[in-house]
Protein backbone atom coordinates (compact mmCIF):
# COMPACT_ATOMS: atom_id res chain seq x y z
CA UNK A 1 0.00 0.00 0.00
CA UNK A 2 1.52 3.34 -1.04
CA UNK A 3 0.27 6.54 0.52
CA UNK A 4 -0.78 9.26 -1.94
CA UNK A 5 -0.26 12.19 0.37
CA UNK A 6 1.31 12.27 3.80
CA UNK A 7 -0.61 13.93 6.62
CA UNK A 8 1.43 16.51 8.53
CA UNK A 9 0.89 16.23 12.30
CA UNK A 10 2.28 19.28 14.09
CA UNK A 11 2.87 20.25 17.72
CA UNK A 12 1.35 23.16 19.67
CA UNK A 13 2.12 24.10 23.27
CA UNK A 14 0.06 27.30 23.29
CA UNK A 15 -2.95 28.67 21.37
CA UNK A 16 -0.56 31.01 19.52
CA UNK A 17 1.54 28.02 18.46
CA UNK A 18 -1.61 26.18 17.31
CA UNK A 19 -2.55 29.12 15.08
CA UNK A 20 1.04 29.28 13.80
CA UNK A 21 0.94 25.56 12.92
CA UNK A 22 -2.42 25.83 11.14
CA UNK A 23 -1.32 28.97 9.25
CA UNK A 24 1.91 27.23 8.18
CA UNK A 25 0.01 24.31 6.64
CA UNK A 26 -0.51 21.66 9.32
CA UNK A 27 -3.10 19.02 8.43
CA UNK A 28 -3.52 18.18 12.09
CA UNK A 29 -2.24 19.76 15.29
CA UNK A 30 -1.68 17.86 18.52
CA UNK A 31 -1.75 19.48 21.94
CA UNK A 32 -2.51 18.72 25.58
CA UNK A 33 -4.27 20.03 28.67
CA UNK A 34 -2.41 22.07 31.27
CA UNK A 35 -1.78 19.15 33.67
CA UNK A 36 -0.08 15.77 34.08
CA UNK A 37 -2.35 14.05 31.54
CA UNK A 38 0.13 14.77 28.75
CA UNK A 39 3.85 14.24 28.31
CA UNK A 40 4.76 17.94 27.95
CA UNK A 41 3.57 19.18 31.33
CA UNK A 42 5.90 22.21 31.45
CA UNK A 43 5.28 25.53 33.24
CA UNK A 44 3.25 28.05 31.25
CA UNK A 45 2.55 25.50 28.51
CA UNK A 46 -0.59 23.75 27.24
CA UNK A 47 -4.29 24.48 26.98
CA UNK A 48 -7.18 25.27 29.27
CA UNK A 49 -10.57 23.80 28.23
CA UNK A 50 -11.63 27.17 26.78
CA UNK A 51 -8.37 27.55 24.86
CA UNK A 52 -8.77 24.06 23.41
CA UNK A 53 -12.33 24.84 22.28
CA UNK A 54 -11.08 28.03 20.55
CA UNK A 55 -8.15 26.14 19.03
CA UNK A 56 -10.41 23.41 17.62
CA UNK A 57 -12.68 26.06 16.13
CA UNK A 58 -9.72 27.91 14.56
CA UNK A 59 -8.38 24.68 13.10
CA UNK A 60 -11.81 23.72 11.71
CA UNK A 61 -12.21 27.10 10.02
CA UNK A 62 -8.89 26.53 8.24
CA UNK A 63 -9.50 22.91 7.28
CA UNK A 64 -7.25 21.38 9.96
CA UNK A 65 -7.97 18.95 12.80
CA UNK A 66 -6.89 18.84 16.44
CA UNK A 67 -5.63 15.75 18.26
CA UNK A 68 -5.37 15.75 22.04
CA UNK A 69 -2.48 13.94 23.70
CA UNK A 70 -3.46 12.10 26.90
CA UNK A 71 -0.32 10.06 26.72
CA UNK A 72 0.83 9.70 30.32
CA UNK A 73 -0.05 6.80 32.59
CA UNK A 74 -2.80 7.57 35.15
CA UNK A 75 -1.65 7.77 38.72
CA UNK A 76 -2.58 4.75 40.87
CA UNK A 77 -5.77 5.50 42.77
CA UNK A 78 -6.35 8.79 40.94
CA UNK A 79 -7.56 8.13 37.38
CA UNK A 80 -10.17 10.94 37.49
CA UNK A 81 -8.08 13.72 35.86
CA UNK A 82 -7.35 11.38 32.93
CA UNK A 83 -10.96 10.24 32.64
CA UNK A 84 -12.21 13.83 32.75
CA UNK A 85 -9.65 14.79 30.11
CA UNK A 86 -10.99 12.04 27.79
CA UNK A 87 -14.57 13.28 28.22
CA UNK A 88 -13.68 16.97 27.83
CA UNK A 89 -11.41 16.55 24.81
CA UNK A 90 -14.00 14.41 23.01
CA UNK A 91 -16.89 16.73 23.90
CA UNK A 92 -14.94 19.80 22.75
CA UNK A 93 -14.60 18.22 19.32
CA UNK A 94 -11.10 16.76 19.23
CA UNK A 95 -10.62 14.66 16.10
CA UNK A 96 -8.73 11.96 18.01
CA UNK A 97 -7.23 11.17 21.41
CA UNK A 98 -3.61 10.00 21.62
CA UNK A 99 -3.20 7.53 24.48
CA UNK A 100 -0.78 4.88 25.74
CA UNK A 101 -2.34 3.37 28.86
CA UNK A 102 -4.58 0.34 28.28
CA UNK A 103 -6.92 1.41 31.07
CA UNK A 104 -7.38 4.85 29.58
CA UNK A 105 -7.83 3.42 26.06
CA UNK A 106 -10.50 1.13 27.48
CA UNK A 107 -12.22 4.05 29.26
CA UNK A 108 -12.20 6.14 26.07
CA UNK A 109 -13.53 3.24 23.96
CA UNK A 110 -16.36 2.64 26.44
CA UNK A 111 -17.32 6.26 27.15
CA UNK A 112 -16.59 8.17 23.93
CA UNK A 113 -16.54 5.42 21.27
CA UNK A 114 -17.10 7.84 18.38
CA UNK A 115 -13.87 9.76 18.98
CA UNK A 116 -10.91 8.19 17.20
CA UNK A 117 -8.23 6.59 19.32
CA UNK A 118 -4.56 6.83 18.34
CA UNK A 119 -1.89 4.77 20.09
CA UNK A 120 0.84 7.03 21.48
CA UNK A 121 4.53 6.39 20.89
CA UNK A 122 4.64 6.05 24.70
CA UNK A 123 3.03 2.62 24.30
CA UNK A 124 6.12 1.56 22.34
CA UNK A 125 4.15 -0.82 20.10
CA UNK A 126 6.46 -1.86 17.28
CA UNK A 127 5.38 -5.33 16.14
CA UNK A 128 2.23 -6.74 14.49
CA UNK A 129 1.12 -8.68 17.57
CA UNK A 130 1.22 -5.68 19.89
CA UNK A 131 -0.45 -3.37 17.37
CA UNK A 132 -3.03 -6.04 16.52
CA UNK A 133 -3.89 -6.34 20.20
CA UNK A 134 -4.52 -2.59 20.57
CA UNK A 135 -6.63 -2.62 17.42
CA UNK A 136 -8.73 -5.60 18.50
CA UNK A 137 -9.17 -4.54 22.13
CA UNK A 138 -9.68 -0.77 21.72
CA UNK A 139 -10.37 -0.23 18.02
CA UNK A 140 -7.28 1.94 17.68
CA UNK A 141 -7.22 3.60 14.27
CA UNK A 142 -3.61 4.76 14.20
CA UNK A 143 -0.34 3.84 15.87
CA UNK A 144 2.53 6.28 16.40
CA UNK A 145 5.61 4.14 15.85
CA UNK A 146 8.61 4.23 18.22
CA UNK A 147 11.72 5.93 16.85
CA UNK A 148 13.69 2.69 16.61
CA UNK A 149 12.56 1.28 13.26
CA UNK A 150 14.25 1.47 9.87
CA UNK A 151 12.28 2.32 6.75
CA UNK A 152 12.29 -1.34 5.52
CA UNK A 153 11.08 -2.44 8.97
CA UNK A 154 8.24 0.08 8.79
CA UNK A 155 7.33 -1.13 5.29
CA UNK A 156 7.28 -4.75 6.47
CA UNK A 157 5.19 -3.83 9.50
CA UNK A 158 2.63 -1.92 7.42
CA UNK A 159 2.07 -5.04 5.30
CA UNK A 160 1.11 -7.00 8.40
CA UNK A 161 -1.22 -4.56 10.17
CA UNK A 162 -4.51 -2.93 9.34
CA UNK A 163 -4.18 0.42 11.11
CA UNK A 164 -2.66 3.71 10.02
CA UNK A 165 0.94 4.44 11.02
CA UNK A 166 2.40 7.77 12.03
CA UNK A 167 6.17 8.32 12.26
CA UNK A 168 8.36 11.06 13.72
CA UNK A 169 10.27 13.06 11.13
CA UNK A 170 11.66 16.03 13.03
CA UNK A 171 12.65 17.14 16.52
CA UNK A 172 13.93 15.66 19.75
CA UNK A 173 14.79 12.00 20.02
CA UNK A 174 14.49 9.46 22.82
CA UNK A 175 16.98 6.62 22.87
CA UNK A 176 15.12 4.50 25.39
CA UNK A 177 12.15 2.20 24.91
CA UNK A 178 9.54 4.90 24.92
CA UNK A 179 7.13 4.95 27.83
CA UNK A 180 9.58 2.92 29.89
CA UNK A 181 12.48 5.34 30.43
CA UNK A 182 13.25 5.95 34.10
CA UNK A 183 16.32 8.20 33.82
CA UNK A 184 14.43 11.41 34.62
CA UNK A 185 12.62 9.68 37.45
CA UNK A 186 15.93 8.42 38.85
CA UNK A 187 17.45 11.91 38.86
CA UNK A 188 14.44 14.00 39.87
CA UNK A 189 11.61 11.75 41.04
CA UNK A 190 9.51 12.88 38.06
CA UNK A 191 9.19 11.19 34.68
CA UNK A 192 7.52 11.83 31.33
CA UNK A 193 5.49 8.66 31.77
CA UNK A 194 3.79 9.52 35.06
CA UNK A 195 4.18 13.28 35.50
CA UNK A 196 4.44 14.40 31.90
CA UNK A 197 7.91 15.90 32.33
CA UNK A 198 11.32 14.63 31.26
CA UNK A 199 14.01 16.54 33.21
CA UNK A 200 11.56 18.99 34.81
CA UNK A 201 12.73 22.60 34.69
CA UNK A 202 12.31 22.86 38.46
CA UNK A 203 15.27 20.46 38.81
CA UNK A 204 17.46 22.01 36.09
CA UNK A 205 20.20 24.55 36.81
CA UNK A 206 22.55 26.30 34.41
CA UNK A 207 25.70 27.76 35.90
CA UNK A 208 28.38 29.80 34.19
CA UNK A 209 31.74 28.70 35.52
CA UNK A 210 34.62 30.54 33.92
CA UNK A 211 34.31 29.95 30.21
CA UNK A 212 32.05 26.94 30.65
CA UNK A 213 28.30 26.57 30.83
CA UNK A 214 27.50 23.80 33.28
CA UNK A 215 24.09 22.11 33.16
CA UNK A 216 22.80 20.20 36.17
CA UNK A 217 19.79 17.97 36.67
CA UNK A 218 18.99 17.39 40.33
CA UNK A 219 22.28 16.42 41.95
CA UNK A 220 23.87 15.35 38.68
CA UNK A 221 26.14 17.42 36.47
CA UNK A 222 24.91 16.59 33.00
CA UNK A 223 27.27 18.52 30.79
CA UNK A 224 29.85 21.28 30.44
CA UNK A 225 29.85 23.32 27.28
CA UNK A 226 32.85 25.40 26.25
CA UNK A 227 32.28 28.91 24.91
CA UNK A 228 32.24 27.83 21.26
CA UNK A 229 30.04 24.73 21.68
CA UNK A 230 26.34 24.56 20.91
CA UNK A 231 24.30 23.59 23.97
CA UNK A 232 21.65 20.86 24.34
CA UNK A 233 18.80 19.84 26.61
CA UNK A 234 19.73 18.84 30.18
CA UNK A 235 18.55 15.22 30.00
CA UNK A 236 20.58 12.33 31.40
CA UNK A 237 20.44 10.47 28.08
CA UNK A 238 22.20 13.40 26.43
CA UNK A 239 24.72 13.93 29.20
CA UNK A 240 28.46 13.86 28.61
CA UNK A 241 30.27 11.43 30.85
CA UNK A 242 33.94 10.63 31.42
CA UNK A 243 35.01 7.12 30.48
CA UNK A 244 38.57 6.06 29.76
CA UNK A 245 39.66 9.59 30.67
CA UNK A 246 37.67 11.13 27.85
CA UNK A 247 34.35 12.92 28.18
CA UNK A 248 31.87 11.75 25.55
CA UNK A 249 28.17 11.33 24.83
CA UNK A 250 27.67 7.71 25.87
CA UNK A 251 23.98 7.35 24.98
CA UNK A 252 23.06 10.06 22.53
CA UNK A 253 24.51 13.30 21.21
CA UNK A 254 22.52 16.52 21.58
CA UNK A 255 20.97 16.43 18.13
CA UNK A 256 17.57 16.60 16.41
CA UNK A 257 15.96 14.09 14.11
CA UNK A 258 15.47 15.26 10.53
CA UNK A 259 14.05 12.56 8.24
CA UNK A 260 12.96 14.84 5.40
CA UNK A 261 15.10 12.92 2.92
CA UNK A 262 13.13 9.74 3.66
CA UNK A 263 9.68 11.11 2.85
CA UNK A 264 9.41 9.36 -0.56
CA UNK A 265 10.46 6.05 1.01
CA UNK A 266 8.05 6.52 3.92
CA UNK A 267 5.21 7.11 1.44
CA UNK A 268 6.25 3.98 -0.40
CA UNK A 269 6.31 2.13 2.93
CA UNK A 270 2.62 2.93 3.46
CA UNK A 271 3.01 5.48 6.26
CA UNK A 272 -0.08 7.69 6.72
CA UNK A 273 1.21 10.60 8.78
CA UNK A 274 4.40 12.47 9.64
CA UNK A 275 4.86 13.76 13.16
CA UNK A 276 6.89 16.79 14.15
CA UNK A 277 8.09 16.83 17.76
CA UNK A 278 8.24 20.03 19.83
CA UNK A 279 5.23 21.08 21.87
CA UNK A 280 7.72 22.68 24.28
CA UNK A 281 9.19 24.89 21.54
CA UNK A 282 8.10 28.44 20.66
CA UNK A 283 5.73 29.47 17.89
CA UNK A 284 8.68 30.65 15.75
CA UNK A 285 10.00 27.07 15.71
CA UNK A 286 6.53 25.71 14.92
CA UNK A 287 6.00 28.15 12.03
CA UNK A 288 9.43 27.46 10.52
CA UNK A 289 9.39 23.67 10.83
CA UNK A 290 5.78 23.20 9.74
CA UNK A 291 6.21 25.42 6.67
CA UNK A 292 9.39 23.53 5.72
CA UNK A 293 7.76 20.11 6.08
CA UNK A 294 4.66 21.31 4.22
CA UNK A 295 6.95 22.06 1.25
CA UNK A 296 8.70 18.72 1.70
CA UNK A 297 5.50 16.64 1.98
CA UNK A 298 3.95 18.39 -1.02
CA UNK A 299 7.10 17.82 -3.08
CA UNK A 300 7.10 14.14 -2.12
CA UNK A 301 3.41 13.84 -3.07
CA UNK A 302 4.23 15.26 -6.52
CA UNK A 303 7.02 12.74 -6.90
CA UNK A 304 9.67 15.45 -6.75
CA UNK A 305 12.92 15.48 -4.79
CA UNK A 306 12.48 16.86 -1.28
CA UNK A 307 14.08 20.34 -1.19
CA UNK A 308 16.64 21.33 1.47
CA UNK A 309 14.71 22.60 4.48
CA UNK A 310 17.28 24.91 6.14
CA UNK A 311 16.35 23.97 9.69
CA UNK A 312 19.88 23.58 11.11
CA UNK A 313 19.62 26.80 13.13
CA UNK A 314 16.83 25.50 15.33
CA UNK A 315 18.04 21.96 15.96
CA UNK A 316 19.30 20.80 19.34
CA UNK A 317 23.05 21.20 19.55
CA UNK A 318 22.69 22.68 16.04
CA UNK A 319 23.10 19.16 14.64
CA UNK A 320 20.81 16.79 12.75
CA UNK A 321 20.51 13.02 12.48
CA UNK A 322 18.43 10.61 10.44
CA UNK A 323 18.10 8.48 13.60
CA UNK A 324 17.02 4.87 13.23
CA UNK A 325 15.68 5.36 9.70
CA UNK A 326 19.22 4.83 8.55
CA UNK A 327 20.24 2.52 11.39
CA UNK A 328 23.74 1.16 11.41
CA UNK A 329 23.58 -0.55 14.79
CA UNK A 330 21.65 -3.42 16.36
CA UNK B 1 30.19 46.15 27.34
CA UNK B 2 28.06 43.45 28.83
CA UNK B 3 26.41 44.54 32.06
CA UNK B 4 27.63 41.25 33.43
CA UNK B 5 30.56 39.10 32.36
CA UNK B 6 28.16 36.15 32.71
CA UNK B 7 26.28 37.07 29.54
CA UNK B 8 27.10 36.29 25.91
CA UNK B 9 29.46 38.79 24.23
CA UNK B 10 27.73 41.93 22.98
CA UNK B 11 27.63 42.07 19.16
CA UNK B 12 28.94 45.15 17.36
CA UNK B 13 25.65 46.84 16.53
CA UNK B 14 23.92 50.24 16.53
CA UNK B 15 22.43 49.22 19.89
CA UNK B 16 25.91 48.84 21.37
CA UNK B 17 26.90 52.29 20.08
CA UNK B 18 23.64 53.81 21.34
CA UNK B 19 24.35 52.24 24.72
CA UNK B 20 27.76 53.90 24.77
CA UNK B 21 26.12 57.24 23.98
CA UNK B 22 23.65 56.68 26.82
CA UNK B 23 26.35 56.05 29.41
CA UNK B 24 26.55 59.67 30.64
CA UNK B 25 22.74 59.89 30.98
CA UNK B 26 21.48 59.32 34.53
CA UNK B 27 19.34 56.21 34.26
CA UNK B 28 16.72 57.69 36.52
CA UNK B 29 15.77 59.88 33.54
CA UNK B 30 15.04 56.76 31.46
CA UNK B 31 12.93 55.09 34.13
CA UNK B 32 9.58 56.77 33.16
CA UNK B 33 9.84 55.28 29.64
CA UNK B 34 10.14 51.74 30.99
CA UNK B 35 7.43 52.31 33.59
CA UNK B 36 5.06 53.31 30.79
CA UNK B 37 6.16 50.35 28.66
CA UNK B 38 5.45 47.76 31.38
CA UNK B 39 2.09 49.39 32.16
CA UNK B 40 1.20 49.14 28.50
CA UNK B 41 2.25 45.49 28.42
CA UNK B 42 0.12 44.88 31.51
CA UNK B 43 -2.89 46.57 29.89
CA UNK B 44 -2.61 44.69 26.61
CA UNK B 45 -1.22 41.33 27.75
CA UNK B 46 -2.33 40.78 31.33
CA UNK B 47 -2.47 37.03 30.62
CA UNK B 48 1.34 36.94 30.61
CA UNK B 49 1.42 37.96 34.26
CA UNK B 50 -1.54 35.75 35.16
CA UNK B 51 0.25 32.69 33.74
CA UNK B 52 3.20 33.41 36.04
CA UNK B 53 1.11 33.41 39.24
CA UNK B 54 1.51 29.62 39.45
CA UNK B 55 5.27 30.17 39.67
CA UNK B 56 4.91 32.74 42.48
CA UNK B 57 5.06 35.83 40.18
CA UNK B 58 8.88 35.78 40.03
CA UNK B 59 11.23 38.76 39.76
CA UNK B 60 13.59 38.51 36.78
CA UNK B 61 16.84 40.18 35.85
CA UNK B 62 16.64 41.00 32.14
CA UNK B 63 20.11 41.91 30.90
CA UNK B 64 20.47 43.26 27.35
CA UNK B 65 24.22 42.68 27.07
CA UNK B 66 24.69 45.48 24.53
CA UNK B 67 23.28 48.15 26.85
CA UNK B 68 25.06 49.62 29.89
CA UNK B 69 22.10 48.86 32.14
CA UNK B 70 19.72 45.98 32.82
CA UNK B 71 16.21 45.63 34.19
CA UNK B 72 14.49 44.09 37.15
CA UNK B 73 11.07 42.89 36.06
CA UNK B 74 8.60 42.19 38.86
CA UNK B 75 5.71 40.14 37.47
CA UNK B 76 3.21 40.93 40.24
CA UNK B 77 -0.07 40.51 38.28
CA UNK B 78 -1.69 43.53 39.97
CA UNK B 79 1.22 45.91 39.54
CA UNK B 80 4.13 44.69 37.41
CA UNK B 81 7.24 46.88 37.32
CA UNK B 82 10.31 47.24 35.10
CA UNK B 83 13.11 49.03 36.96
CA UNK B 84 16.38 50.12 35.41
CA UNK B 85 19.38 48.66 37.19
CA UNK B 86 22.62 50.55 36.72
CA UNK B 87 25.82 48.78 35.73
CA UNK B 88 27.69 47.43 38.74
CA UNK B 89 24.63 47.11 40.98
CA UNK B 90 24.62 44.18 43.35
CA UNK B 91 22.23 41.69 41.72
CA UNK B 92 22.37 39.32 44.66
CA UNK B 93 20.26 41.53 46.94
CA UNK B 94 17.39 42.01 44.52
CA UNK B 95 15.42 38.83 45.32
CA UNK B 96 15.78 37.76 41.70
CA UNK B 97 14.56 34.31 40.80
CA UNK B 98 16.18 34.04 37.38
CA UNK B 99 18.34 35.99 34.92
CA UNK B 100 18.01 36.17 31.14
CA UNK B 101 20.93 37.72 29.27
CA UNK B 102 21.27 38.36 25.54
CA UNK B 103 21.49 41.08 22.87
CA UNK B 104 18.57 43.55 23.04
CA UNK B 105 17.19 42.84 19.57
CA UNK B 106 17.10 39.11 20.22
CA UNK B 107 15.38 39.66 23.57
CA UNK B 108 12.72 41.71 21.76
CA UNK B 109 12.34 39.02 19.08
CA UNK B 110 11.93 36.48 21.87
CA UNK B 111 9.31 38.68 23.56
CA UNK B 112 7.38 38.83 20.30
CA UNK B 113 7.75 35.10 19.63
CA UNK B 114 9.61 35.76 16.36
CA UNK B 115 12.57 33.65 17.39
CA UNK B 116 12.74 30.29 19.15
CA UNK B 117 14.10 30.55 22.70
CA UNK B 118 15.53 27.02 22.70
CA UNK B 119 17.39 27.71 19.44
CA UNK B 120 18.86 30.91 20.94
CA UNK B 121 19.92 28.93 23.97
CA UNK B 122 21.48 26.12 21.89
CA UNK B 123 23.48 28.70 19.91
CA UNK B 124 24.62 30.30 23.21
CA UNK B 125 23.26 33.71 22.17
CA UNK B 126 21.04 33.56 25.23
CA UNK B 127 22.27 32.83 28.74
CA UNK B 128 19.90 31.87 31.53
CA UNK B 129 20.68 31.49 35.21
CA UNK B 130 18.80 30.77 38.40
CA UNK B 131 15.40 29.11 38.51
CA UNK B 132 15.03 27.41 35.12
CA UNK B 133 11.34 26.75 35.74
CA UNK B 134 10.75 30.52 36.12
CA UNK B 135 12.63 31.20 32.86
CA UNK B 136 10.67 28.54 31.00
CA UNK B 137 7.40 29.85 32.43
CA UNK B 138 8.22 33.38 31.25
CA UNK B 139 9.26 32.17 27.79
CA UNK B 140 6.06 30.17 27.37
CA UNK B 141 3.88 32.99 28.73
CA UNK B 142 5.25 35.64 26.34
CA UNK B 143 5.38 33.22 23.42
CA UNK B 144 1.67 32.59 23.76
CA UNK B 145 0.73 36.26 24.05
CA UNK B 146 1.10 37.66 20.51
CA UNK B 147 3.09 40.69 21.72
CA UNK B 148 4.09 43.33 19.15
CA UNK B 149 6.48 45.80 20.79
CA UNK B 150 6.23 48.31 17.93
CA UNK B 151 2.43 48.45 18.02
CA UNK B 152 2.24 48.37 21.82
CA UNK B 153 4.63 51.31 22.16
CA UNK B 154 3.01 53.34 19.36
CA UNK B 155 -0.29 53.02 21.13
CA UNK B 156 1.19 55.02 24.03
CA UNK B 157 1.40 58.14 21.87
CA UNK B 158 -2.32 58.39 21.11
CA UNK B 159 -3.00 60.84 18.24
CA UNK B 160 0.75 61.27 17.63
CA UNK B 161 1.19 57.57 16.92
CA UNK B 162 0.84 57.93 13.13
CA UNK B 163 3.62 60.52 12.57
CA UNK B 164 5.79 58.71 15.11
CA UNK B 165 5.20 55.45 13.22
CA UNK B 166 6.38 57.17 10.00
CA UNK B 167 9.50 58.45 11.72
CA UNK B 168 10.10 55.01 13.24
CA UNK B 169 9.89 53.38 9.79
CA UNK B 170 12.57 55.74 8.44
CA UNK B 171 14.70 55.21 11.54
CA UNK B 172 14.26 51.45 11.10
CA UNK B 173 15.62 51.58 7.54
CA UNK B 174 18.63 53.64 8.64
CA UNK B 175 19.16 51.25 11.54
CA UNK B 176 19.12 48.21 9.25
CA UNK B 177 21.60 49.77 6.83
CA UNK B 178 23.87 50.79 9.69
CA UNK B 179 23.63 47.28 11.15
CA UNK B 180 24.71 45.75 7.83
CA UNK B 181 27.65 48.18 7.57
CA UNK B 182 28.76 47.43 11.12
CA UNK B 183 28.48 43.71 10.45
CA UNK B 184 30.78 44.08 7.43
CA UNK B 185 33.30 46.07 9.47
CA UNK B 186 33.13 43.48 12.24
CA UNK B 187 33.72 40.59 9.83
CA UNK B 188 36.62 42.35 8.11
CA UNK B 189 38.32 43.18 11.40
CA UNK B 190 37.97 39.70 12.91
CA UNK B 191 38.64 37.59 9.78
CA UNK B 192 42.43 37.18 10.33
CA UNK B 193 41.84 36.33 13.98
CA UNK B 194 39.11 33.84 13.05
CA UNK B 195 41.48 32.03 10.68
CA UNK B 196 44.06 31.74 13.46
CA UNK B 197 41.41 30.48 15.91
CA UNK B 198 40.20 27.84 13.44
CA UNK B 199 43.75 26.61 12.89
CA UNK B 200 44.40 26.49 16.64
CA UNK B 201 41.13 24.64 17.27
CA UNK B 202 42.11 22.01 14.69
CA UNK B 203 45.53 21.60 16.34
CA UNK B 204 44.00 21.28 19.80
CA UNK B 205 41.54 18.65 18.58
CA UNK B 206 44.42 16.67 17.05
CA UNK B 207 46.42 16.94 20.27
CA UNK B 208 43.43 15.83 22.38
CA UNK B 209 43.03 12.74 20.22
CA UNK B 210 46.73 11.96 20.51
CA UNK B 211 46.64 12.36 24.31
CA UNK B 212 43.56 10.12 24.57
CA UNK B 213 45.27 7.44 22.45
CA UNK B 214 48.44 7.63 24.52
CA UNK B 215 46.45 7.39 27.77
CA UNK B 216 44.65 4.32 26.45
CA UNK B 217 47.97 2.69 25.44
CA UNK B 218 49.45 3.50 28.85
CA UNK B 219 46.46 2.02 30.66
CA UNK B 220 46.62 -1.18 28.60
CA UNK B 221 50.34 -1.48 29.25
CA UNK B 222 49.74 -1.05 33.00
CA UNK B 223 46.96 -3.64 32.91
CA UNK B 224 49.27 -6.11 31.16
CA UNK B 225 52.11 -5.61 33.60
CA UNK B 226 49.81 -5.72 36.67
Amino acid sequence: MTTEKLELVCPAGTPAALRAAVDAGADTVYCGFRDATNARNFPGLNFSRDELAEGIEYAKQHGSKVLVALNTYPEAGNPEPWHQAVLDAADLGAHALIMADVGLLSYAADNRPDTRRHLSVQASASNPDAIGYYQKAFDVKRVVLPRVLTVPEIAALNKQIDVETEVFVFGGLCVMAEGRCSLSSYATGQSPNMNGVCSPASHVRYENKGNKLVSKLGDFTINQFSQSEAAGYPTLCKGRFVTEDKPSYLFEDPTSLNAAQFLPELMEAGVTALKIEGRQRGKAYIAQVVAAFRRAADAAARGETVPPLGLENITEGQRETTGAYNKRWQ
Amino acid sequence: MSHSPKGPPAPLSPILLAGLALRPVPYVLLQPIFTKAIRQMHNRHSDVFERLIALGSPRYLIDPVDLPFSFIMDTNPAHPTLDVLAEGSDETIMDIKACVRGPLLQLIELLEGRIDGDALFFSRDLVVEGDTEAVLGLRNAVDGADINVHEDLLDLFGPLSKPIDGAAQIAGKIFNRFSRDLSLISQASTAPLQRKCDAQAASIEELEETVATLKKQLRRRREKTA
